[in-house]
């Protein structure tokens, strides 16, 4: 099966760089919209879905190579080897920072930069370290998962109410945004949610800038920090915004402080 | 306009209103009285989201507010909301997200979801009991080929035995007699044993368990006798008994018999031939242990993790193994129906210990 179609991969944009997008837990390349066109001017931009989310290749998913975030890791230098025109800049959005710093580790020759946003090493706490919560914190999840699953028909997709402002998008995206297979869901979140990549962070010697939201469940302020003061070369910038997602609520200031950690870099 | 007011309040589901990061705006009767709040508790004071579990807070960050955002509206989502007093209830919740006055609101409805929690609920457990007993199928299914492995395979053997002293009796005659007819015996009796042991291990594995019938024996005694016949079986080894301590315990003599026959059996297979194999018997307070070791290579770590387990079909051992294989899963099923415990030591300088204590 070819790269393109096992991730989705959609190629936009021109420049001399090549800049990946990799979408979190819960989603798709979809989350990447209002982001990724900031920068298709200035740089090659591509966006996938795991394997597992959106419109990638179900037939791919294979339980043991998923079953840690390694086996993400190993698809990403697969898609960068094939996709980058130089050493690539690398959007990770939550568990796919993560995703990012490992398959940087295994191949430090095809990333520039990583870029993370809202990241954490570790969502449970541990000792002195807050990750945010507990063991059963994530088992509900697991059960809320299990819960809208069972709601939602077989085809997973969250029913879509009309949005009579913007009915293109409730057509355009009510087969794909969000549908995952309940079973694949689950063992991605215990997958996200049970990892602990904390004893690699000082490994990773790529420019990293991570993007945290001044109020974020998934990500606290104290992760950012912790991150920041573990990585060897990092950048930490706060962005006001409640939740975890701010390229998508707050789009432009995520693409000034990306855009500025880029040129203090030079890339 | 109040009537309006009244009619939003007295809803037949919970209205509310909320801005961007999911504070309240306003919340109408009903939602508030499902929650145990005053209005002017949460308006201004609490988001959407501080009502949620934890982990239904991580789907509101991971799904909720990304679909809303792109999308607009979100609906049937079903969410455990938490009560004032602590109780927590479930939610099926809608949301639109549109523009007003320059920023953007969520109206959201929700509607109590108990019934439809408790159908979830019975529907998930009797996935997991339809998964408990699809694994129980498969089991048997498992049974079923072990069990063809054996009879095709083990029992062949001293069947093909029979034949080839009937063939040799069919072309010498009585000249051959007394070479055919021990072979037949031998191969009669390891029949039998096949047989009782397959009796034994249908029972384990399909049926109530292995059956025991308790009385209070002598054990030293008892163990003395059966390894003197273990010496007319296995005449060319050294077979030696040790003891410690004395006293009776609670056994079934004739299931003793099986279980040192069988450790036996299999220290005669993989033991050292020429060194000595050494049955104990040992009474403490509250313990009988009966142990047989033998000298020899030591049974891998990977082996002896699983070594009381029947053998499936497609093990490379020959035929002998397969039955010792049976055997030792037999040895465990019995010390079970006594409430004992069965384990295996094995190193290159101790040999190899089978150990089977149980209680007195």
């Amino acid at each position: 099966m070819s790269l393109e179609k096992r991730n989705n991969v959609q190629v936009h944009g021109d420049g001399p760089r090549t800049m990946f997008f990799a979408h979190g837990f819960g989603c798709d390349l979809n989350m990447w919209r209002l982001l990724a066109q900031a920068f298709a001017k200035r740089y090659r931009t591509v966006l996938f879905d795991h394997v597992g989310s959106g419109a990638s290749a179900l037939s791919a998913y294979d339980r043991s190579k998923y079953a840690s975030l390694q086996g993400y890791a190993d698809d990403v230098n697969e898609l960068v080897a094939a996709y980058a025109t130089g050493p690539a800049l690398f959007v990770g959005h939550s568990v796919s920072a993560m995703i990012g710093m490992l398959a940087n580790l295994r191949a430090p020759a095809l990333y520039a930069a990583q870029i993370m946003i809202g990241p954490s090493p570790c969502y449970i706490n541990d000792g002195d370290y807050v990750g945010g919560f507990t063991r059963p914190d994530i088992d509900g999840l697991l059960t809320t998962l299990e819960s809208n699953y069972l709601g939602w028909s077989s085809t997973m997709a969250p029913a879509i109410m009309g949005t009579p402002e913007r009915p293109e998008l409730a057509v355009e995206l009510t087969n794909s945004f969000c549908r995952t297979d309940p079973e694949i869901a689950k063992q991605f979140a215990r997958v996200t949610f049970l990892s602990d990549v904390r004893a690699a962070l000082p490994e990773l010697r790529a420019p990293t800038l991570i993007l945290q939201c001044t109020e974020d469940l998934i990500a606290p302020v104290a992760v950012g920090q912790y991150m920041h003061r573990v990585l060897p070369d990092s950048t930490l910038t706060l962005i006001e915004n409640v939740g975890h997602c701010p390229h998508l609520s707050a789009p432009s200031s995520s693409a000034d402080a990306i855009r500025a950690f880029l040129t203090s870099r030079s890339l | 306009m109040d009537d309006w007011k009244q009619l939003l309040d007295r809803a037949a589901c919970g209205l509310m209103q909320t801005d961007d990061s999911g504070t309240f705006l306003r919340a109408n009767h009903v939602f508030c009285s499902w929650l145990g709040y005053a209005e002017d508790e949460l308006v201004g004071r609490r988001r959407l989201q501080d009502l949620l579990t934890m982990g239904a807070r991580i789907f509101h960050q991971t799904h909720w507010a990304p679909l809303l955002r792109i999308q607009g509206s979100v609906s049937e989502v079903k969410l455990q909301l938490v009560t004032r007093g602590g109780e927590a209830m479930p939610m099926v919740l809608n949301a639109i997200r549109r523009e007003h006055a320059g920023g953007f609101v969520h109206d959201v409805a929700a509607f109590v979801a108990r019934d439809r929690d408790r159908y979830e609920e019975e529907l998930l457990q009797s996935r997991k009991r339809l998964e408990v007993m699809h694994a129980l199928a498969r089991d048997r299914a498992l049974y079923a080929e072990q069990m063809i492995g054996i009879v095709s395979h083990d029992l062949r053997t001293p069947l093909g035995a029979i034949r080839l002293a009937t063939e040799l009796l069919a072309s010498a005659g009585a000249v051959a007699l007394d070479r055919a007819v021990p072979r037949i015996a031998r191969a009669v009796e390891r029949s039998n044993r096949l047989i009782a042991d397959l009796l034994d291990f249908t029972q384990a594995r399909v049926g109530s368990g292995i059956s025991v019938t308790l009385a209070p024996v002598d054990v030293h005694r008892a163990v003395a006798e059966i390894v003197e016949d273990l010496r007319g079986t296995y005449p060319t080894r050294t077979l030696s008994h040790q003891t410690t301590g004395a006293g009776v315990a609670p056994l079934d003599e004739n299931r003793l018999g099986q279980v040192i026959g069988n450790l036996v059996a299999n220290a005669v297979a993989y033991g050292e031939p020429a060194a000595a194999i050494t049955v104990t018997s040992a009474l403490e307070d509250s313990t009988c242990t009966i142990s047989v070791h033998n000298r020899g290579a030591p049974i891998p770590p990977p082996v002896a993790a699983t070594i009381f387990e029947p053998m499936t079909r497609g093990t490379s051992d020959g035929s002998q193994a397969r039955s010792v294989g049976l055997g030792l899963f037999i040895v465990r099923e019995i010390t079970r129906a006594h409430a004992g415990t069965a384990a295996v030591e094995s190193s290159v300088e101790q040999g190899t210990t089978f150990r089977v204590v149980v209680p007195r």
